[in-house]
C-alpha cells in the first residue's frame, strides 16, 4: 500500500525557558493512501497540533513531514499554499467561513484562485457536492442563515472542491449535536469509500469507531493504536466498545 | 492605577501612540500659529496705522489745486477732524538710482516726499516719525527687502546725491499691491528736486468718526472737488496691508482644521483597533461588574494624556515657527502692541483643540455600550453581521483576478468601515488639488482679466502729465506704423457726473474705447458695444445699486443722456471703482489713457517695451508679464509655496492614514486572513486583496476629491479671490498635473503605505487564529 503521508520524529514546542513544553514530542506516524484515520486524546495532548503540523499549517521545530514523497518543510510558502489548495482539504470544528461571501462563494473560493476561467464548471462541481451532502438548496444563502450542521457540510464541500488526495479534520463534528454529527461522519465514510484519504481529530468514541485506525495521543506522544476493519454499517456497538476499552486502559 | 494602565498601553503600541501625539502636536501648533499670527498681524497693522495716523480718506490729484476751496470744505464739513494736502513729487524711474542701479524698470510710481506735519507719517524701522536731514534719503522698505538698497548706499535722485540713511514704513504704500512708493527727503532737498518731476497732490482727511466715511465721500464728490487721480480710503489701506500675510494665515488656518480632522481620524482608527484588540478584556471587565464609566475613563484618561502632551509640544513648537513667519509682518509693519497677548490667544486655540479631542474620544467610546459581555468573552471579537452583496459573486466572476475581486467586494460589503479612509483620501485629494489649481489660475496669463487688466503683451500708461490727448495721439501714430503690432486698443479715462434716481450726483471715471478688444472677465452681462451702453466695476455697481440692464443717466457736455448697464466686471485697479463705455466724447478732459498692445511675435515684448519707453519718456510702458510679476509676484509665490506644502502634507497624510488603516484592518481581519491561508491563498495573494481595497477606495476618493475640488474648492477659492476684489472666478486647470500627476503620486504613496501596513500579514499564523 502506498504511503501518502509520513511523519518522522516531529517535535513542536510552545513557550520559552523553563515554561517550554513539547506539544509534539518526537511523533512518528505513517498514513496509507485511502486510509481512514482518527486521532484521539485528552485536551492538550497535541492532537490538533499534530493535524496542523501534518497539513503544513503549522511549522515544526524538528523532524520531517513527507507528503507524496516531498518533504513539506523544504517548501516555500507559495509551494505549500499550492499543496494545501490542490492536494489537501481541511474541515475545522468551527465553520471558518468568510462572512461576506455566501455559501456557494465560500465553497468555490479555494478553486477560484487558479481556475476562474473555468468558473462555471467549478460552480457545477460545487453544486454537485452540495447535493451530495444534502445542502443543494442553500447556495445563495448567507452563512448566518443556515444551521451549524449545514455550515459544516458546506465546509466539507469546500474541502473537496479541488478533489484533494487527503482531507484533514480538526474535530469536524465537535460543535454538532449527535444527529448532525452522525450525518457528517457518514459523509466522510462515503468519501473514504470513494478513495479519499481522511484523517481527523475527534473526542467522540462513536465517531472514531467508524474509522479504520485510531491513534491515541497523551502528552505529545502517540501511545497506542487501534485497528478496525473498514466500517460497513454493522457491529457499531462492538467497535465503540473496543475504542472505549482502549480509552479506559489509557485513562482518557 | 490609571498611570500604570496608560504606561502599559503606551509600551504595547508605541508607534501608534506617537503618531497620534504627532498629529495632535501638529494640529495644536498650527492652530496656535494661526492665532498668534492673526493677533500679531491685526495688532501690527493697527499699531502701524495708529502711529502713522493713516488718512481716512485720500484723493490723489494731478493738476491744478484750489487750496482755498478745499480749506473751506474741510472747515465747514462736520466730519473732518484734520485736513492736509501733501505734495508727492513723482519721478521717472530712471531719475532714481540706488547703489548704482536705476529704478527705470520699476512699475511703481516712485517719488519723493517730505515728512508730514499733522498725520500720514512715514515711520522708520523703530516706528518713529523720522525727518530727513539734508542729503539724507529714506527708502521704502520694499526696496530693502528686494535688496535694492542698504543703509549707507549712495543714491542719485534727479541728479542730486544722497546717502541712504534708513528705511521707511509707509502705512499707505507699504504693500507691493499699492502702486506708489514714497521716498523721504528733507524740505530743502525737496525744493531742489521740484523741477525734476511732476507734482501730485495727496489730499488727505482724518475724520472724527470713521463710520461717517461713506457720507463724507459722498459730500466730497458732490462738491466736485479735486479728483484727478485715484481715491483711497482707510479700509482699503487696511486691506492692502493685510493681504499677503492674511492669505498666508488663511492657508495655515485651513490646513490646521484639516490636521485636526486627521488627528480625529487617527484617534478613531487607533481607538477602534484598540477596542478590537481588547474586545475580550472589555467583555471581562464588563462581566466582573466594572461600570461602563470606569472602562471609558481608562481610555479617556489615556487620550487626554495624549492630547495634553501633544498640545504642549505643539504649543512649544509654535514659538520658533512663529518667529519665522512673523519676520515679514515685523519688517513691513513693525511690532504689534498686542504682541504680548498673542501667546495667550495661541494657548486658547490649543485648549480648544484639546477639548475637541476629548469630546471626540468620548463620542467614539460610546460604542462601548454596544459590546455584549457574553459575545466578547465567547468570540473575542465583534460579531459583524455577514453582509453579502447579491450582485458580486465570486462564483460568477470570470473577469477579474479573484484577489482584486475579493478586495473590491470587501470594500463594498463593509462600506462604513472604509468610510473614514475614503473621507481622508477625498480630503487629501482636495487639499492637494485646490491650492494647485489656485496657483495655476493666478499664475495663468488670463488671470489678470479678473483683476481688471486686459490680456495683452504691452501696456502703455499715459498719465500724470499735461496734454494727454496730444501725447496719446503721438503714441498711436507710431503704433499705427509699427509692423510688429498685431492690434491695439486705446482706452481714455474721463470723469463724468452720474445723476442718481433721487437727483443727487456722483462722479464716475469712465474708460472710453473699444472694450471688445482685450476683454475683461464679466461677472454678469458683457462689455459695452453700443453708444448708449456702460459697464460698471463690481464695486461701483454695488455702490450705485445698479445691475445689468438698469438705466443710468450721465451728464455729458452739460446735457443729460441715458445709458443702459451692459455688464459688471471685476476690477482691482484704481481702487476698484471704474466704468467702461464705447461712446466717443471730445468735450471732457482726459485724465489718463491706456494703450493695450498685442504683438505679432511675443518674444520681442521686452525690446518693444524698451523701444517705446525710449521714444516716449512721458509714458509708462510695461510688459504685462513683468507688470503682473511685480504686482502679484509675492502673492503668486506665496500661493505656490502653499500649493507645494499642501501637496506634501496631503501625500503624507494619505500614506500615514493608509498605513494606520491597513494595520487596523490586518488586526481586525486576522481570522479571515488565516482562513484564506488555510485554504491555499498565499501572503502575496492576500496582500493583493488589501492593495486592491486601498486602490479601490483611493479611486473613489480621488475622483470625488477632484470633483469636489473643482466645485466646492472653486467656490472657496473664489471667496479668497473675491477678497482681493475680483468677483467672477473659475479655475484654470492644468490637466496633466491635476488629473494625472497628482492621482499617480497619491496612488504610489498609498501603495507604499499599503505594503508597509500589511507587512504583518506574513506573521499571521493559521494555527494561532483558527485552532480551537
Amino acid at each position: 500500500m502506498k504511503k501518502i503521508l509520513i511523519a518522522e520524529n516531529i517535535v513542536k514546542s510552545f513557550g520559552v525557558g523553563s515554561e517550554k513544553r513539547n506539544v509534539l514530542d518526537s511523533v512518528s506516524v505513517e498514513v496509507n493512501e485511502g486510509e481512514f484515520v482518527a486521532v484521539m486524546g485528552p485536551s492538550g495532548s497535541g492532537k490538533t497540533t499534530l493535524i496542523f503540523a501534518l497539513s503544513g499549517m503549522d511549522n515544526i521545530d524538528s523532524g520531517k513531514v513527507i507528503f507524496e514523497d516531498r518533504d513539506i518543510s523544504t517548501l516555500s510558502e507559495k509551494e505549500m499554499a499550492a499543496l494545501r489548495r490542490i492536494k489537501m482539504g481541511f474541515v475545522f470544528q468551527q465553520p471558518t467561513m468568510l462572512k461576506n461571501l455566501n455559501i456557494l462563494d465560500n465553497i468555490v473560493l479555494p478553486s477560484m484562485r487558479d481556475n476562474r476561467k473555468k468558473g462555471s464548471k467549478i460552480s457545477v462541481n460545487a453544486k454537485t457536492l452540495m447535493g451530495k451532502v444534502g445542502i443543494a438548496e442553500l447556495e445563495k444563502r448567507d452563512i448566518t442563515q443556515v444551521s451549524g450542521g449545514q455550515l459544516q457540510r458546506a465546509g466539507i464541500c469546500r474541502a473537496l472542491i479541488n478533489s484533494p488526495k487527503i482531507v484533514f479534520g480538526d474535530e469536524p463534528t465537535g460543535s454538532l449535536n449527535s444527529k448532525a454529527s452522525q450525518e457528517i461522519i457518514e459523509i466522510f465514510s462515503e468519501l473514504n469509500r470513494e478513495g479519499i484519504t481522511i484523517m481527523f481529530v475527534t473526542h467522540d468514541a462513536t465517531v472514531a469507531a467508524q474509522t479504520e485506525r485510531i491513534l491515541f495521543m497523551i502528552d505529545g506522544k502517540i501511545v497506542s493504536e487501534v485497528h478496525l476493519p473498514k466500517f460497513d454499517g454493522s457491529e457499531l456497538e462492538v467497535r465503540i466498545e473496543k475504542v472505549r476499552g482502549e480509552m479506559r486502559k489509557l485513562g482518557i | 492605577m490609571y498611570y500604570k494602565l496608560i504606561k502599559n498601553d503606551f509600551q504595547k503600541s508605541k508607534a501608534v501612540t506617537l503618531t497620534t501625539v504627532f498629529f495632535v502636536a501638529a494640529a495644536a501648533m498650527l492652530v496656535s500659529l494661526a492665532m498668534i499670527l492673526v493677533i500679531n498681524l491685526t495688532g501690527a497693522i493697527d499699531s502701524l496705522m495708529t502711529k502713522a495716523k493713516t488718512p481716512h480718506f485720500m484723493q490723489m490729484h494731478a493738476g491744478e489745486l484750489d487750496m482755498e476751496r478745499l480749506n473751506i470744505f474741510a472747515e465747514e464739513s462736520e466730519f473732518v477732524e484734520e485736513f492736509q494736502v501733501l505734495e508727492f513729487l513723482n519721478l521717472e524711474g530712471s531719475q532714481i538710482i540706488l547703489a548704482g542701479s536705476s529704478l527705470a524698470h520699476s512699475l511703481q510710481d516712485n517719488g519723493v516726499a517730505t515728512q508730514s506735519k499733522k498725520f500720514d507719517y512715514l515711520l522708520d524701522l523703530d516706528s518713529k516719525i523720522k525727518t530727513a536731514a539734508d542729503g539724507e534719503l529714506h527708502v521704502p522698505i520694499s526696496y530693502m527687502r528686494d535688496g535694492s538698497a542698504r543703509v549707507g548706499d549712495r543714491a542719485l535722485i534727479g541728479g542730486n546725491e544722497f546717502i541712504v540713511a534708513g528705511f521707511l514704513r509707509d502705512s499707505q504704500m507699504n504693500s507691493t499691491l499699492s502702486s506708489s512708493k514714497r521716498f523721504l527727503v528733507s524740505e530743502n532737498d525737496f525744493e531742489d528736486l521740484r523741477s525734476s518731476g511732476s507734482i501730485e497732490y495727496l489730499i488727505e482727511f482724518r475724520l472724527y468718526d470713521l463710520s461717517a466715511l461713506g457720507a463724507f465721500e459722498a459730500a466730497y464728490n458732490a462738491e466736485g472737488l479735486e479728483s484727478n487721480g485715484p481715491t483711497i480710503t482707510y479700509p482699503l489701506f487696511r486691506m492692502i496691508n493685510s493681504l499677503s500675510d492674511g492669505m498666508m494665515i488663511a492657508v495655515i488656518l485651513l490646513v490646521s482644521i484639516l490636521v485636526v480632522l486627521i488627528a480625529f481620524v487617527c484617534i478613531r482608527f487607533t481607538l477602534l483597533a484598540k477596542i478590537e484588540d481588547d474586545y475580550r478584556e472589555i467583555g471581562v471587565m464588563k462581566a466582573i461588574g466594572l461600570r461602563l464609566a470606569d472602562i471609558k475613563k481608562i481610555y479617556l484618561v489615556k487620550y487626554t494624556a495624549i492630547a495634553l502632551i501633544g498640545a504642549a509640544i505643539g504649543y512649544a513648537l509654535s514659538f520658533p515657527f512663529k518667529e519665522l513667519l512673523l519676520v515679514n509682518i515685523r519688517l513691513f509693519m513693525g511690532e504689534s502692541d498686542s504682541a504680548a497677548l498673542a501667546p495667550l490667544f495661541g494657548a486658547l486655540g490649543v485648549i480648544i483643540v484639546v477639548l475637541a479631542i476629548i469630546i471626540y474620544v468620548n463620542g467614539v467610546l460610546k460604542r462601548f455600550r454596544k459590546i455584549s459581555a457574553a459575545e466578547a468573552i465567547r468570540f473575542g471579537m465583534a460579531q459583524e453581521k455577514g453582509i453579502t452583496s447579491k450582485r458580486m459573486l465570486i462564483s460568477e466572476n470570470r473577469l477579474f483576478n479573484p484577489n482584486i475581486f475579493l478586495g473590491v467586494k470587501d470594500v463594498l460589503a463593509r462600506k462604513s468601515l472604509y468610510a473614514t479612509m475614503l473621507a481622508v483620501l477625498i480630503m487629501s485629494a482636495f487639499i492637494m488639488i485646490v491650492p494647485q489649481n489656485l496657483y495655476n489660475t493666478i499664475s495663468s496669463k488670463n488671470f489678470i482679466t479678473y483683476m481688471g487688466i486686459g490680456r495683452c503683451d504691452l501696456r502703455i500708461d499715459i498719465q500724470q502729465t499735461d496734454k494727454i490727448a496730444e501725447k496719446t495721439a503721438e503714441v498711436t501714430k507710431k503704433i499705427e506704423k509699427d509692423g510688429d503690432i498685431a492690434r491695439y486698443a486705446l482706452l481714455t479715462t474721463k470723469t463724468y457726473v452720474v445723476i442718481m434716481d433721487d437727483g443727487a450726483t456722483e462722479r464716475l471715471k469712465i474708460e472710453l474705447g473699444d472694450h471688445s478688444q482685450f476683454p475683461l472677465e464679466y461677472t454678469e452681462g458683457r462689455a459695452p458695444v453700443a453708444e448708449d451702453e456702460v459697464a460698471l466695476s463690481a464695486i461701483n455697481a454695488r455702490e450705485l445699486k445698479k445691475v445689468t440692464g438698469d438705466p443710468i443717466s450721465l451728464l455729458i457736455n452739460g446735457a443729460e443722456k441715458n445709458f443702459t448697464i451692459s455688464g459688471v466686471y471685476s476690477d482691482v485697479t484704481n481702487g476698484g471703482k471704474t466704468a467702461k463705455a464705447a461712446f466717443a466724447d471730445d468735450t471732457a478732459e482726459t485724465m489718463w489713457s491706456i494703450i493695450n498692445i498685442e504683438l505679432l511675435d511675443d518674444t520681442i515684448v521686452k525690446s518693444k517695451a524698451q523701444e517705446y519707453q525710449d521714444s516716449f519718456g512721458f509714458a509708462k510702458v510695461s510688459a504685462i508679464d513683468e507688470y503682473v510679476l511685480q504686482t502679484f509676484g509675492s502673492t503668486i509665490s506665496s500661493v505656490k509655496m502653499a500649493a507645494y506644502a499642501a501637496a506634501a502634507i496631503a501625500l503624507f497624510i494619505c500614506a500615514l492614514v493608509t498605513l494606520l488603516f491597513m494595520k487596523m484592518l490586518v488586526s481586525k481581519d486576522r481570522y479571515s486572513i488565516a482562513v484564506m491561508k488555510a485554504f491555499g491563498y498565499t501572503t502575496p495573494d492576500i496582500r493583493m486583496q488589501f492593495a486592491s481595497r486601498s486602490v479601490f477606495v483611493l479611486l473613489v476618493g480621488t475622483v470625488t476629491g477632484t470633483l469636489l475640488a473643482n466645485t466646492l474648492g472653486q467656490a472657496l477659492a473664489g471667496q479668497a479671490i473675491a477678497y482681493v476684489g475680483a468677483s467672477a472666478f473659475s479655475f484654470t486647470i492644468n490637466p496633466v498635473l491635476s488629473y494625472l500627476l497628482s492621482p499617480l503620486l497619491m496612488l504610489s504613496f498609498v501603495m507604499i503605505a499599503t505594503v508597509a501596513g500589511t507587512a504583518g500579514l506574513g506573521q499571521i499564523k493559521i494555527s494561532e487564529n483558527i485552532k480551537e
